[in-house]
């Protein structure tokens, strides 16, 4: 039973690394909280659920095409909106993507209505040992870790990763040394979009999408990062796994009501005991 | 904010709708709702507005209401008890509405009556099945349907007469659902089920690996699990994944959507659910209310439709019979008034509780609901047990 708890837990804390990179990233460069990430991880849901329903494409190779059009939704947010407060007290950031947040979420009631909807792919497990390993998890497990991967090597070999740290380490040396910060930017904005619709995407076939199935994604992004340390970027993984263990295993040895109060508690603990999170804050 | 543009499109609609019908001489009469039309209960909102719409239309074909058009001004509520609670205040304050029809679900209902009765406005709650909400002393609310409470009996009394002896109860921690899972404990009990599993969940909680997990330690022969329509289909796609082989498994609310078994597909078979009303059953005007509600909105109405639509007929007869829009008058009607509408019968006790009103049980066979409690109102034998899912 443990087991099986523990394997369910490792399964969903995938997801949340993988979307909590993305909000992590955002902030780590820009030091914008962006509110408005579990609403795109809704788009990228939705962008899913059409591709599959009305050009019958496999949802699994619907990811790479959520991320593309979520990349470019964010690219265009930032040149729009959010570069205008980068500068600007956290608060105006803050206040700014809760706006974009909300008007996502209407703007998709009123495009999609907020009938639910689900893409039934594959249901059902594989069994091994006695353990039931949920088919549409695992596979989203895979996805997640791919991604997570992909986004990891991007950050630490090439020399747009490198700029992005780079920028995040110090926006004014980075500068200096040449880096296009504007760029940078709206790069990385783009790049967090894409990673919380790659997280919609492997949802869609796990939970119903409506339009405000992302708000819940905000916070738990959020709880992520900080718990693992915001800014930086393995601290995501670190965050998001022991996130879904410690959900997974109160809902266990507690009950699945307490399993939120357990999280929290958690985030509370870690911000007394080490305020820059469990791997410590941004790496300088 | 957000609420505004749903809100603005009900009053146009409500207003298209009303200006079919020939115009009379004097105003119409306004009745206020708040209903849930976007948020976690948004389906099942939506349909109790289009009972209300339909009703509306029906009433005008007829003449109206004590010779006056009816309007309904509706406003959306998101689902959340607080944003209803404002809403009701505006109406009854702000927009000065003759009459009020309760919203959508126990817990948007059990908060904005407290505002109905501050103002004494009677309010019709169609969609509210939570005992508790009629016990409390207050005195201008009415129940249509029947209590969360007896949900879950016909799935208990199907599986005792079939020789089964545990069961696993869970709910969403919510009014209803806590009232619906501990109607189920108590009558199973009284049947002498041993309950060998009993756990709330989150409202919102859409991973239910660990509590599955722990159900299946326990092994019940039934699972009874009072649920709206996201938690019950969470929960069977999990029950799949898990491997957890009930011999019966039922759930409350959300099971008897058509869009249950467009999202499980064959998943769903076998599955119980409990409705308060199907368009099969043998009531006065079923057949004929079916099918303008398919004519007019494009697709069959749930019974939360139906309970909405029958509501409001209710409603408008007590005011008939009253022959005035007095709250102390209609109530006096309403305590006395012993109607059947196409969702069934209606009778209420002095303090508004419903006694008359029949639950059904359905399980999905074949792409189905086929009724299969209580035996007078049967269409067909539960396929039972339910196989397990590597053998289907």
């Amino acid at each position: 039973m443990l087991a099986q708890v523990i394997v369910s837990g490792i399964l969903a804390g995938s997801l949340y690394a993988l979307v909590a990179l993305g909000l992590g990233l955002i902030f780590g460069v820009m030091r914008v909280i962006n509110i408005a990430h579990g609403p795109l991880l809704m788009l990228g849901a939705y962008t899913t659920y059409f591709l599959t329903t009305r050009l019958d494409m496999n949802p699994f190779l619907t990811v790479p095409v959520a991320m593309a059009a979520l990349f470019v939704v964010g690219v265009l947010l930032q040149r729009g909106l959010v570069d205008r407060v980068v500068d600007a007290p956290e608060l105006s950031s803050l206040l700014l993507t809760f706006g974009i947040s909300i008007a996502l979420v209407n703007l998709a009631q009123l495009a999609f209505t907020s009938d639910l909807r689900a893409v039934e792919y594959i249901t059902g497990s594989w069994l091994v040992g006695g353990l039931a390993f949920s088919k549409s998890r695992v596979i989203a497990f895979l996805f997640a870790a791919g991604v997570t991967a992909l986004s990891f090597l991007l950050l630490k070999f090439t020399r747009l990763g490198k700029a992005i740290r780079a920028t995040s380490q110090s926006r004014e040396v980075a500068m200096v040394c040449g880096v296009d910060v504007g760029r940078i930017h709206m790069l990385t904005f783009g790049l967090g979009a894409a990673l919380a619709a790659a997280g919609g995407a492997l949802l869609a076939v796990i939970v119903a999408i409506q339009p405000e199935m992302g708000g819940v994604w905000t916070f738990k992004s959020f709880l992520v990062i900080v718990l693992g340390g915001a800014g930086n970027y393995p601290g995501a993984l670190v965050g998001g796994l022991l996130l879904g263990l410690v959900e997974q295993l109160a809902s266990l040895f507690l009950t699945t009501q307490l399993s939120e109060v357990v999280a929290y508690v958690l985030l509370v603990l870690v911000l007394l005991v080490r305020p820059s999170g469990l791997l410590g804050g941004r790496q300088t | 904010m957000t609420s505004k543009a749903p809100a603005a499109l009900a009053v146009a609609l409500a207003l298209a709708a009303g200006g079919v019908v020939p115009a009379t001489a004097q105003a119409p009469i306004r009745i206020g709702a708040s209903l849930s039309l976007t948020g976690t209960y948004a389906k099942l909102g939506k349909n109790q507005h289009e009972g209300y719409q339909l009703c509306e239309k029906d009433l005008n074909a007829k003449g109206g209401l004590l010779g006056r058009k009816v309007q309904f001004v509706v406003y959306d509520d998101q689902s959340l008890p607080a944003t209803a609670v404002r809403l009701y205040e505006k109406l009854i304050t702000e927009d000065k509405v003759d009459g009020v029809m309760g919203p959508y679900s126990s817990p948007v209902t059990e908060a904005s009556v407290n505002v109905t009765e501050k103002y004494k406005k009677v309010m019709v709650a169609p969609l509210a099945a939570t005992t508790s909400i009629f016990k409390k002393g207050r005195k201008y609310i009415f129940m249509v349907i029947s209590p969360a409470e007896v949900y879950l009996e016909g799935l208990v009394d199907m599986a005792v007469k079939r020789g089964l002896k545990t069961v696993a109860v869970i709910n969403e921690d919510t009014l209803f659902s806590k009232a619906a899972a501990a109607g189920a404990v108590e009558i199973a009990k009284k049947k002498g089920l041993q309950i060998v599993f009993a756990e709330a969940y989150p409202k919102g909680n859409t991973d239910f690996s660990a509590l599955l997990t722990k159900l299946k330690a326990a092994n019940p022969d039934v699972v009874a699990a009072a649920t709206y329509f996201d938690d019950a289909v969470a929960l069977t796609r999990q029950m799949k994944e898990l491997n957890v082989n009930p011999k019966m498994f039922g759930v409350t609310v959300g099971g008897d959507l058509p869009e249950f078994y467009d999202t499980l597909k064959q998943n769903a078979e076998y599955i119980y659910g409990a409705t308060q009303w199907e368009h099969t059953l043998p009531y006065p005007g079923n057949p004929e209310y079916f099918e303008a509600y398919k004519k007019d909105f494009g697709h069959e109405p749930s019974y939360h439709s139906t309970a909405g639509y029958a509501g409001c007929l209710i409603y408008a007869e007590a005011v008939k019979r009253a022959n005035s829009l007095d709250a102390d008058k209609v109530r006096e009607q309403l305590l006395k008034l012993e109607m059947r509408t196409p969702f069934g019968d209606y009778k209420v006790e002095a303090d508004g509780f419903q006694v008359a009103h029949k639950m059904v049980t359905f399980q999905w066979q074949r792409e189905k609901k086929v009724t299969v409690w209580p035996d007078e109102l049967a269409q067909g034998k539960p396929l039972f047990p339910t196989p397990p899912w590597t053998s289907r």
